[in-house]
């Protein structure tokens, strides 16, 4: 579903009465646009956020920002909707919409009554900074003395997936690690990727919980960082400067180390909770400098593709599924292991093998923990192995269809009632007036149910109207 | 932080699995076919021993799987290695790595297949399946050697003690009949020495010359002289052994494999063996006394020195082409120059009958076929004409139907149920099985030997005597269980082909298994929930949406050209829906002859494009034209029945390569009844030997197509009233039914 948080990420079935509250991941834009415009204003202060906010809108805004970057008037509305052709109106309005929303530009009238539009000015400041150079160094310097205990990427990307890790075998409840501190704790409780279990207060995994699971680890990021974010003024640190600060590293470079100086105390505790999940490596809290990891890098950006990404972002498939729903994972990795765990049974375990057997039962605890058919056939049909996708038609479908066709069903099977709005009619003084109303609605074909001895029917309910005309009527000529 | 709870404690898993447990105790119970406790099959001590149990110390990791890690290092080279060996004798192999067909003729060889679907196989060591390995002529060392070399990981301790204890004592001793004569003939002097210390051995021991020798001259030492290599008729073209590209397999794995190939080839060639005769009354006693000594005897047959038994003048016609499997299977057979007895296993329609005429064309001497039915009889004596040059002076058919003149035939076909009558026989019969019981054969074929009761098994053997026996099947498999017991009855499976494989070579059709979900119609389904369990198989069999579905599936393949074969265990059903439909059906009280013409016009008649038939066509029942089966109702969960009765179109088709599938196996379920639970266990087998099902939810098209029966709430009315009069009258008249129903 929705492994990349692009616009419009989660696309609900609304069929069924049922709804549950799916995980939504929000990409860049849908964050700020949520932020109130004084601290967009605020935000947009710094270079390296105009950088990152102008690098994330789609290609036709980034047009019409590079074409009055330099424009010191407003730009009448007709002028910028004339730049492209009217087949592609709609772009236009979306786009448009969106300039607005981030407060990147802002109406203003022109001398003559036409309306049009004209950047932010801290926006257009800050982002000619950016793109031409000049104005103040950004706060992260790394005017540093050679690290005598320097760190390479390996390094960094080993120390990085491992505490990223801990995060994640915190949430599926695997004993053997190192636990987390409790405020990270309270993030995933807050995010409501885990909640209290009623019984005992302890943190037990949400449906949400399972989704983020199930996401890729970018996204993962992403998301843990939003509701970080959400936290943030809780803890009294100040929310522009904790963002801020995670753009600035966004446009850093791995392997290099970088200077903690001038960072205020809050700015300092938000660099310890970062280097908590993995984002930064410091050797010592007080060691006066820290790294960045992968996992910090391009973090604002959805379109992750381009950009060199962590081992686990791309793995090796490692999934065999078999025609005898029999699931052999290529994996060491306990968490790997634990998230097959999630809708298979395990049988055993060898020291680069996990067996296990995908069973309706096994499908249907996990679809009671509020994952999705669609993830875990996701989840499969990203990792499968690479003997799986052999032959042209299985490298789009490398599972088999049949396996792919049972974990639907299973999921089917758990939606098999079908809802109807209905009006109750009860009270019947006689089981004659009854029958001549079961009986009219019956020929009508709107009845949905009734009880000959308690007397009540229930009717479809946009004939409830109908029927009650008739009622009166009816009851008027008895 | 403490870490958090996991959903899904394992209290709840533990429970879980001790229902399913429950539950596959239930199923064995409603599968119990005919076996009757309390005869104990004299199997060796040896026998019961199971890998299973060293898994007691595998610890269960946090995720409720058996955890191997402590018991095995990984290997560096691991990727280039095919097999993982978990401690309780499973075994997992790569089908893609490159070292696959090394590993792949050494496991069929040493372990039971458990499933063989695209890409990682699982096999399972046993005590037969060992038992096996080292009749074929394999060593203990060289069998713990070659997993070594072959596991990715070190094999842990107790699979080797395993292997050890199961192949100490077995396939040591052998019981050879050769110029007439008995002997116990072993390559370990040692053995002997131990058997003869027995006094119930001793007894049977027959001395020629006793003045003045001691017991250790008396064992006599011979060396072998060996012609290695029997050819069978003609080869097919390309079976010869290619040489794969070894270019990332091991070293050690080639030649090791290389080593053992060739010794088994030459096993024999310079062996040295010590024997001692046997007394021939007393044959019975010493192999059963062998067997408590847990020193089994394996039976073998040294038919080029037979001399007293008349060879028969028979070979096999040019035109029989052996497929590769076929001689593989022959080559264990017959791969020291004897015959062995023991089972082969070969999917239905992959050319069975054809291995059992070879082996009784190489044997040359006096045969006896046994079958379950008299049209089976029928069609292995075609088949005999077909491949053999024998005649029909040469080959005498047995039943109650058809008696040909045994006196001097060379080749009887009969039923098991001829054999082992105990009432009265007629005076033709009686002189007959008197005959049959005089002579001595030299090999007897058992076919569909999987569907014998060991109690009718061990009859036919105390009737007749023969030197060697082959079994044949495609599904060695019981619901009870009971399948090892063969294994010390005939003897050990020699060979067990991979469907899959022989599908994609095209040796056997390619068949798309589907599951059709019929909805219970609504008055047949409140129905079903609120009689009794004993009437709910008639309304779910009866359930019109399924008749819907039938009739629909039938035109729909009629349309293509398709020959249809319907499968109903219930013959209530069978004939209702036959008779609706209007075309013919076969079920128990139908006559031989007019099964026969039914099934002549199955095959030639165009006008026959569909037959009905009950569970009488389970097995043996060869029409090869059929390539799609519709399966309305079933015999609860057994996989031998559903597997049975895939093999009914598995036969290669001709033509249609083009087509992804060429034959089509329909499975009619209603839904939300027990039928649903059932289907599921019957398809484990076919599963697990890599068949997947399709579920079918709603069959495109059947809402377009015109005058379905039973489309209207009136008509499915009067067909529920119908099966209630049926369900009355079963009730009313219970005791006179329980006979015919049955069929």
């Amino acid at each position: 579903m929705a492994n990349n948080n692009g616009v419009g990420s989660s696309k609900q079935d609304n069929s069924s009465l049922v709804l549950h509250t799916n995980l939504e991941c929000k990409n860049l834009y849908e964050y700020l646009k949520t932020q109130p415009q004084i601290v967009l204003e605020r935000l947009y202060n710094h270079p390296a956020i105009c950088l990152a906010v102008y690098r994330e809108l789609p290609e036709l805004a980034r047009q019409y920002v590079i074409r009055i970057l330099f424009v010191e008037q407003p730009v009448p509305q007709a002028v910028v909707a004339s730049w492209g052709s009217q087949a592609f109106s709609k772009d236009h309005h979306y786009v448009t919409k969106i300039l607005t929303e981030l407060n990147v530009w802002i109406e203003d009238s022109l001398p003559g009554g036409l309306i049009g539009w004209m950047l932010s000015a801290t926006f257009k400041r800050n982002l000619k900074s950016a793109l031409l150079g000049g104005g103040k160094p950004w706060n992260m310097s790394s005017a540093l003395e050679p690290d005598k205990n320097a760190r390479d990427a390996n390094f960094l990307d080993s120390y990085s997936s491992e505490r990223w890790e801990c995060v994640l075998h915190y949430m599926v409840g695997s004993q053997q690690q190192e636990g987390i501190s409790a405020d990270a704790v309270r993030i995933l409780l807050h995010a409501g990727l885990m909640k209290r279990d009623e019984e005992d207060g302890s943190p037990v995994i949400t449906r949400q919980g399972f989704q983020f699971l199930l996401l890729d680890r970018h996204a993962q990021v992403w998301h843990f960082l939003l509701q970080y974010l959400d936290t943030v003024q809780q803890r009294g640190l100040d929310l522009v400067e904790c963002l801020t600060f995670l753009f600035q590293l966004s446009f850093s470079t791995l392997g290099k180390d970088y200077s903690t100086e001038g960072m205020s105390p809050g700015l300092l505790i938000f660099l310890q909770h970062l280097r908590e999940f993995g984002l930064v490596y410091q050797r010592k809290r007080k060691a006066g400098r820290f790294y960045p990891t992968r996992l910090a890098l391009n973090i604002t950006s959805s379109h992750n593709k381009n950009i060199p990404v962590l081992e686990e972002d791309s793995p090796k498939g490692y999934i065999i599924v078999e025609t005898n729903y029999r699931v052999y994972a290529y994996t060491d990795s306990n968490l790997q292991v634990a998230l097959i765990a999630l809708f298979t049974e395990l049988m055993y375990r060898f020291p680069n093998l996990v067996v296990g057997v995908i069973t309706r039962d096994s499908i249907r605890q996990a679809l009671r923990g509020g994952i999705t058919a669609d993830q875990i056939i996701g989840y499969l049909k990203q990792h499968a192995h690479h003997q799986m996708l052999s032959g042209a038609i299985a490298v789009k479908n490398p599972l088999p269809p049949t396996v792919v066709d049972q974990i639907k069903l299973w999921e089917l099977e758990r939606n098999r009632l079908i809802y109807h709005e209905g009006v109750l009619y009860s009270q019947f003084l006689s089981q004659a007036d009854f029958n001549v109303l079961k009986e009219y609605a019956q020929s009508n074909g709107v009845l949905i149910w009734c009880n000959k001895e308690k007397r009540t029917l229930v009717i479809q309910k946009n004939a409830h109207d109908d029927v009650k005309k008739f009622w009166k009527k009816y009851s008027k000529g008895s | 932080m403490a870490p958090p709870k996991r959903p899904g404690s394992k209290s709840e898993k533990a429970s879980k699995r001790r229902k399913k447990e429950e539950e596959e105790a239930a199923w064995r119970l409603e599968d119990d076919e005919s076996t009757t406790e309390g005869e104990e099959a004299s199997v060796p001590n040896a026998a019961s021993r199971d890998a299973e149990k060293n898994d007691d110390k595998a610890q269960e990791d946090e995720f409720g799987a058996k955890d191997y890690r402590s018991q095995m290092i990984l290997k560096p080279d691991n990727e280039s290695r095919p097999l993982w060996v978990a401690p309780n004798g499973h075994i997992f192999l790569e089908s893609f790595s490159p070292v696959y067909k090394h590993a792949h003729d050494f496991l069929i060889a040493i372990s039971e297949p458990v499933s063989r679907p695209e890409h990682i196989h699982e096999y399972k060591l046993t005590a037969y399946s060992l038992y096996a390995a080292v009749s074929v002529g394999l060593q203990t060392g060289d069998i713990v050697e070659y997993l070594k070399r072959l596991s990715k990981t070190s094999v842990p301790e107790g699979i080797i003690e395993f292997i050890k204890l199961c192949t100490l004592s077995y396939g040591k001793v052998k019981l050879v009949l050769k110029h007439n004569k008995y002997f116990i003939e072993s390559p370990h002097p040692e053995i002997l020495q131990k058997l003869l210390k027995d006094p119930v051995i001793q007894e049977c021991r027959l001395r020629r010359n006793i003045e003045g020798e001691t017991e250790q001259d008396i064992l006599t030492t011979q060396i072998q002289d060996k012609k290695a290599g029997l050819a069978f008729g003609t080869n097919a073209p390309g079976s010869s052994n290619e040489k794969s590209d070894d270019a990332t397999v091991p070293d050690d794995i080639t030649n090791f494999y290389e080593k053992m190939d060739n010794e088994e080839e030459e096993e024999d060639l310079n062996l040295q063996t010590v024997s001692f005769e046997v007394n021939q009354e007393k044959i019975e006693v010493i192999q059963k006394r062998c067997i408590e000594l847990e020193y089994p005897l394996l039976a073998e047959y040294d038919f080029r020195n037979d001399t007293i038994n008349p060879d028969i003048n028979i070979d096999l016609r040019p035109s029989a082409v052996l497929r590769p499997y076929q001689e593989k299977s022959l080559r264990k057979m017959f791969g020291n120059g004897r015959a062995r007895s023991g089972v082969i296993v070969l999917p239905c329609g992959a050319g069975k009958s054809l291995v059992g005429v070879t082996a009784c064309c190489t044997v040359r001497k006096r045969a006896l076929i046994l079958c379950n039915s008299g049209v089976s009889v029928e069609q292995w004596k075609q088949q005999f004409k077909m491949w053999s040059t024998a005649d029909d002076s040469m080959i005498c058919r047995f039943t109650s139907e058809a008696k040909d003149k045994p006196m001097g035939c060379s080749i009887l076909v009969t039923t098991y149920s001829m054999i082992t009558h105990t009432q009265k026989r007629s005076w033709e019969a009686e002189q007959t099985m008197k005959w049959l019981q005089d002579q001595e054969w030299g090999i007897m074929v058992l076919d569909e030997v999987h569907t014998i009761p060991a109690k009718m098994f061990r009859r036919v053997l105390t009737i007749v005597q023969s030197h060697c026996k082959l079994g044949l099947t495609a599904t060695l498999l019981r619901e009870d269980d009971k399948i090892a017991d063969l294994n010390f009855l005939i003897g050990p499976k020699l060979y067990e082909a991979n469907w899959l494989e022989l599908q994609k070579k095209g040796f056997i059709a390619r068949v798309q298994c589907a599951e059709v979900w019929c909805p219970m119609t609504p008055e047949f389904y409140r129905e079903y929930l609120l009689c009794k369990t004993s009437k709910k198989l008639l309304l779910y069999v009866m359930n019109p949406s399924k008749f819907m579905a039938t009739q629909y599936l039938i035109r729909y393949h009629e349309r293509r050209g398709d020959k249809t074969i319907v499968f109903s265990d219930n013959v209530f059903a069978l004939k209702h829906y036959a008779i609706k439909m209007n075309k013919p059906y076969i079920y128990g009280p139908t006559s031989q002859s007019e099964r026969i013409q039914i099934l002549q016009n199955f095959k030639f008649n165009p006008k026959v494009n569909t037959i009905f038939v009950s569970k009488v066509a389970d097995t043996s029942f060869d029409l090869p034209e059929a390539n799609v089966l519709v399966q309305i109702s079933s015999h609860g969960g057994s996989r031998r029945q559903e597997a049975q009765r895939l093999g009914r179109i598995l036969r290669a088709k001709k033509g249609a390569i083009a087509e992804e599938y060429n034959a089509f196996f329909y499975t009619l379920v209603s839904q939300d009844t027990m039928e649903m639970n059932y289907s599921r266990k019957r398809q484990r087998f076919l599963v697990n030997q890599g068949y997947s099902y399709k579920v079918i939810t709603k069959l495109a098209g059947m809402e377009n197509e015109p005058e379905l029966l039973y489309k209207t709430r009136e008509e499915q009315g009067q067909l529920l009233q119908q099966v209630h009069y049926y369900l009355d009258f079963l009730r009313k008249y219970i005791s006179f039914f329980f006979v015919g129903v049955g069929s």
